[in-house]
């Protein structure tokens, strides 16, 4: 197993794992948008004994999450947002979940300064929720209602990241030259997960009203992705030109 | 010329930019007819009716009306801007940055032409063009630091460090005030200038403008990983050492920092015992770390990997991990590990069978665990026994029925003694336990599309897929670029002999890639908006190779074959399983020779166009497919030009891909391009000299020299002879063929491709003996069912009368295998 942070070449088996595991799915946009903007959040967990069959063998995944930050909190504070965890079936019980997890936590302090980490999970989720407020320590802030495209309920899930700000500041405040903030990443790591947290992944991401799947058009506006087609220099001549 | 307008028009021209900005096409398209009613010719008017008609789907009335616009007003840079962004809609890049060109010429000052044209440019990786437009976008607004960060981005994607470095610095001099510390832009700015230091190979210049920078950065992992990895370049190997052990207090789950803390510690390959007691101190410090406990069991050997084996496997087992077996079985390579792993696996049972193992309230664990773990032993192909594996798996049923594992196990067994048919509804049994996963879900329908079950697979998974569109599941599968439902779906159509479906599927494959290529377009403004620029150079540089996943190549190998099969006349029609329902061989035959002249024409045009310059697309209109079954696809008079366009991806992005080269050469011969087939017969030997395929290669590619070499241009004949090293061409070969046969004598797939070869080089052969000494292959002890079923589908593409007597024997042979029956 191999935990590390999440690459472009990653992609194609990111979204095979999304679609084997999960009912909500992107397409590989989506998943350049969140590999793009916030390049520190994301990370996988890598088969790497696997026997390579060609040379051109992609490593294989086997759990994934893929995070970011809000960019127009509504509540004006700045915090992460988890968009999507899987961990394969067959490799559950690794606390693989958890490890991504606090990876992905630590990456929003450190880099974005999050205050905060939310998500959404499904009512019937029982794995997931267990993993995540057991073991990781979230909070239910709400429930969501047909949140999910299939008309399940979500729980809106909440983590105040300050524990991890503070070992952070502690950090940045002293003068050794050896880094990382071990205690913040072991923080609570004492509890076993037990239940399996293969199919916790089923978070869901933004947008009320197509929660799993924005539509194309509305990525664009959100993500600011694309713009429109050259028109501005053609006003800005147009009136130039007819003074 | 450009006509003047009124004033009350001119106003009216406005209203329609903004329209089209706004979206509002209709009353746009309003607007414009009121001028044109007016003034018929007004060219920029036209341009802008089309760039809505355009944006309305419709392409081709747009696209004429375009070109009306540029001829009414060729000195507009807007009917030029308009005219490329109709191309750039069509994909045409090298059209589009042609009239961005023109336009530009007409309106030097135009940022938005100067835009469109540089994303153009290094979408189609005109590094060289697109360092030119930086450099102007720069000139014009220097003080925006994207614009400078840009063209440094241009020379480092163009291969020129110092450049990008120099620009970098160029701009980080003109700032007066320091950037403060939450600035994003800036923090990451210095991260990408770092690398670029690095990248020159300099580390100790990196390390101390890394150090400079370190306390403040926002990217603290870059920062420690940077910093390590210059460290050990430069030799400090103390410091190195404190620097992997600060990232392994971070994340002890990442294998590579173990290594190069062995590395730096200088600690020598063969003392295995150092290198374990590294791993066994983090395994100490993290009790929950998997790496440090498992990573040891690479090196160590003999009996301290017994040891270290048994503790493992005993804490996996009791605590019930179901990837034990997946985490151990690289090491399966290595016999007396395979032998002492399943030997621990037994031990383990048998204790805890003795021990009564009072009744666990997980059944999963410890003896349920140890029975799943003997299950997957015994079904992995270095240490199978398919029987042991069965009796394991159903204990393990026995002790805990509603596990999914374990009936997913038992599915997984029966699909290697080829029973389809009972593995896919050991599968489906395995679903039925867990109706809400959909991991299992995905394994149920694949297994269902490995027995034909096509319909019913997608059934299975429309459980899962978003069925809000009339269309049902596929069209959610396709939204969703599910690679692998199309492949395994494609392999299914084509086993079943629905040849315009499996292409259909394959070519869905080919087009997703496509989209793949295509999305990275926005990024190039995005990401510079967004400041993280490291990782939009790691996603160009991906995306320059993207097609070289094994994705891409398993459709694209589909595809080739199934156009190769059309091109012979042997593709099976629809519903043929083996009985020629559909009249003559021969006939068909015929009519396939028929195409080939023209045909071969064709293709020489198609391959010289550069693949990665698209032309219109297939189906861009995504709303209406107008070949859903690909029926269209199916008819193609031209399956090697259709085959080639597969094939060049192939060869250019997986060439040391056995398969690949396999593949170009039966399309170049086809093609007759012996300098073609000949480069993928050398690629090929290179890779695999002995693979029974290469041999009949080599014997087909000199038994066709002999009689066409004098048939060919000189020069072809030239490189031919010095090339074609293989064998000397005065070779005897069917004597040849005979030795290999000799040479390899026990392996059936060698035997396959000898008799196969016989009928060529062996004059008193003919058809029909050699497939009866094919069929007859399975009465030897060495046929598996496999090698049994390779016979089956070359007696049922050369609709052999050997056919159902082979499968009769195969049949009595192996009563389990679903393909015999």
């Amino acid at each position: 197993m191999d935990i590390r942070l999440l690459r472009s070449s990653d992609l194609p088996l990111i979204q095979h794992a999304n679609l084997e595991n999960l009912p909500e799915n992107y397409f590989m946009k989506y998943y350049l948008y969140h590999a793009l903007s916030w390049p520190q959040l994301s990370y996988v967990a890598v088969d790497v004994s696997r026997p390579k069959k060609t040379p051109y063998d992609y490593p294989k995944i086997v759990g994934y999450v893929l995070a970011k930050m809000e960019e127009e909190p509504a509540d004006g504070i700045q915090h992460g947002h988890i968009t999507s965890l899987s961990v394969m079936r067959t490799h559950r019980k690794l606390g693989i979940a958890e490890k991504l997890m606090r990876q992905s936590q630590l990456a929003m302090v450190e880099t974005f300064g999050a205050q905060y980490v939310s998500l959404h999970v499904r009512v019937s989720n029982k794995a997931a929720i267990h993993l995540y407020s057991k073991t990781l320590g979230f909070d239910r802030e709400k429930i969501e209602e047909k949140y999910y495209a299939d008309g399940e309920d979500a729980h809106c899930m909440k983590l105040d990241l300050s524990s991890i700000k503070e070992q952070v500041a502690a950090f940045a405040g002293s003068k050794g030259s050896s880094l990382g903030p071990e205690e913040a990443a072991k923080a609570g790591e004492d509890e076993d997960e037990g239940e399996p947290v293969g199919d916790v992944g089923k978070a869901g991401d933004e947008g009320k009203q197509i929660p799993s799947r924005p539509k194309e058009k509305e990525t664009m506006r959100k993500v600011k992705v694309g713009r429109p087609l050259g028109v501005a220099g053609l006003v800005e001549k147009d009136e130039s030109k007819h003074p | 010329m450009p006509q003047p307008l009124s004033a009350k028009e001119n106003s009216l021209f406005r209203q329609v930019i903004r329209n089209y900005e706004d979206k509002q096409y209709k009353r746009g398209l309003k607007a414009a007819e009121q001028i044109l009613k007016k003034n018929p010719k007004h060219g920029d008017t036209m341009a802008m009716k089309a760039l809505i008609i355009n944006q309305q789907g419709n392409t081709d009335e747009a696209f004429a009306l375009g070109k009306q616009a540029l001829m009414a007003d060729m000195k507009s840079h807007i009917c030029w801007h308009v005219y490329g962004l109709l191309y750039r809609h069509q994909k045409n890049f090298e059209e589009a940055i042609k009239a961005y060109k023109s336009a530009l010429k007409l309106e030097p000052d135009s940022l938005q032409i100067q835009r469109d044209l540089a994303f153009l440019q290094v979408q189609m990786r005109d590094y060289q063009g697109y360092i030119q437009s930086r450099t102007a976008m720069l000139q014009a607004r220097s003080q925006v630091r994207q614009n400078w960060t840009a063209l440094a981005v241009a020379h480092h994607l163009a291969g020129d460090l110092t450049q990008a470095e120099t620009v970098l610095t160029k701009y980080e001099e003109s700032v007066k005030v320091p950037p403060s510390k939450t600035d994003f832009e800036n923090s990451e700015a210095v991260m990408y200038k770092n690398t670029i230091i690095a990248e020159q190979g300099d580390y100790q210049r990196a390390l101390e403008h890394l150090e400079s920078i370190a306390k403040t950065n926002l990217d603290r992992l870059a920062v420690m990983e940077l910093r390590a990895e210059y460290l050990t370049k430069l030799g400090r190997k103390e410091d190195a050492v404190k620097a992997y052990r600060s990232l392994l207090d971070r994340n002890a789950e990442h294998p590579d920092y173990y290594n190069k803390l062995i590395e730096v510690m200088a600690i020598p390959a063969d003392d295995t015992a150092a290198k374990k007691a590294i791993y066994d101190e983090y395994a100490e410090k993290n009790p929950r770390s998997d790496a440090a406990k498992r990573l040891p069991l690479d090196f160590v050997t003999g009996d301290v990997f017994r040891e270290s084996a048994k503790k493992y496997l005993t804490f996996m087992l009791d605590k019930g991990v179901p990837s034990t077996f997946a985490n151990l079985k690289h090491l399966y390579t290595d016999s007396s590990k395979l032998e002492a792993l399943g030997a621990l696996a037994h031990e383990y049972y048998e204790a805890k069978k003795s021990a009564g193992d009072a009744k666990s309230d997980d059944p999963f664990k410890g003896e349920g665990a140890a029975l799943y773990y003997l299950a997957q032993h015994y079904n992995y192909h270095l240490s199978r026994d398919l029987t042991k594996a069965m009796e394991f798996v159903n204990k393990g049923i026995e002790k805990a029925p509603e596990n999914v594992e374990f009936q997913m196990t038992k599915a997984r067994i029966i699909k290697h003694t080829g029973n389809t048919q009972k593995a896919s509804e050991a599968m489906d049994q395995a679903r039925n336990l867990d109706l809400k996963d959909r991991y299992i879900n995905t394994k149920a329908a694949k297994y269902q599309l490995r027995n034909n079950e096509t319909e019913k697979a997608l059934e299975t998974v429309g459980l899962f897929t978003r069925n809000d569109s009339p269309a049902g599941p596929l069209s959610d599968l396709l939204d969703m670029q599910c690679v692998w439902f199309m492949t395994e779906d494609g392999e299914a159509q084509a086993r079943k002999g629905n040849v315009g479906l499996a292409l259909k599927r394959f070519h869905t494959v080919y087009n997703i890639f496509d989209v793949w290529q295509e999305d990275q377009f926005d990024f190039h403004s995005f990401s510079l908006r967004k400041g993280q620029i490291r990782a939009y150079v790691d996603m160009v540089r991906w995306e320059d190779h993207v097609r070289d996943h094994p994705f891409y190549s398993r459709a694209a190998l589909g595809a080739v074959k199934l156009y190769l099969d059309m091109y012979d006349g042997k593709a099976l029609t629809d519903g043929a399983n083996g009985d020629d329902k559909n009249g003559d061989a021969a006939e068909r035959k015929k009519a396939a020779k028929k195409a080939r002249k023209a045909e071969r024409e064709a293709a020489e045009k198609a391959a010289k166009q550069d693949p990665n310059k698209a032309k219109a697309p297939v189906d861009e209109t995504k709303k209406k497919d107008d070949d859903p079954d690909g029926l269209k696809l199916a008819a193609t008079s031209e399956p090697l030009v259709e085959a080639t366009k597969f094939l060049v991806h192939l060869l250019t992005y997986t060439p040391k891909n056995l398969e690949a080269q396999l593949a170009g050469f039966e399309v170049y011969m086809r093609r007759e391009k012996y300098v073609l087939a000949l480069g993928c017969l050398n690629a090929a030997l290179t890779l695999d000299a002995s693979h029974p395929t290469v041999h009949e290669h080599t014997i087909r590619f000199l038994h066709a020299i002999r009689s066409k070499l004098a048939s060919l241009p000189p020069k072809v004949q030239e490189v031919i002879k010095s090339e074609f090293t293989a064998i000397a061409p005065s070779t005897d070969l069917e004597e040849y063929n005979d030795d290999f046969l000799a040479k390899h004598k026990g392996s059936v797939p060698h035997a396959i491709a000898a008799i196969k070869m016989k009928e060529l080089v062996d004059e008193d052969a003919d058809k029909v003996t050699g497939e009866k000494e094919l069929a007859g292959l399975v009465g030897s002890s060495e046929c598996t069912f496999e090698d049994a079923q390779a016979i089956l589908d070359l007696l049922r593409g050369s609709r052999s009368k050997e056919l159902e007597g082979f499968k009769k024997k195969a049949a009595e042979k192996w009563p389990e295998v679903t393909a015999f029956a």
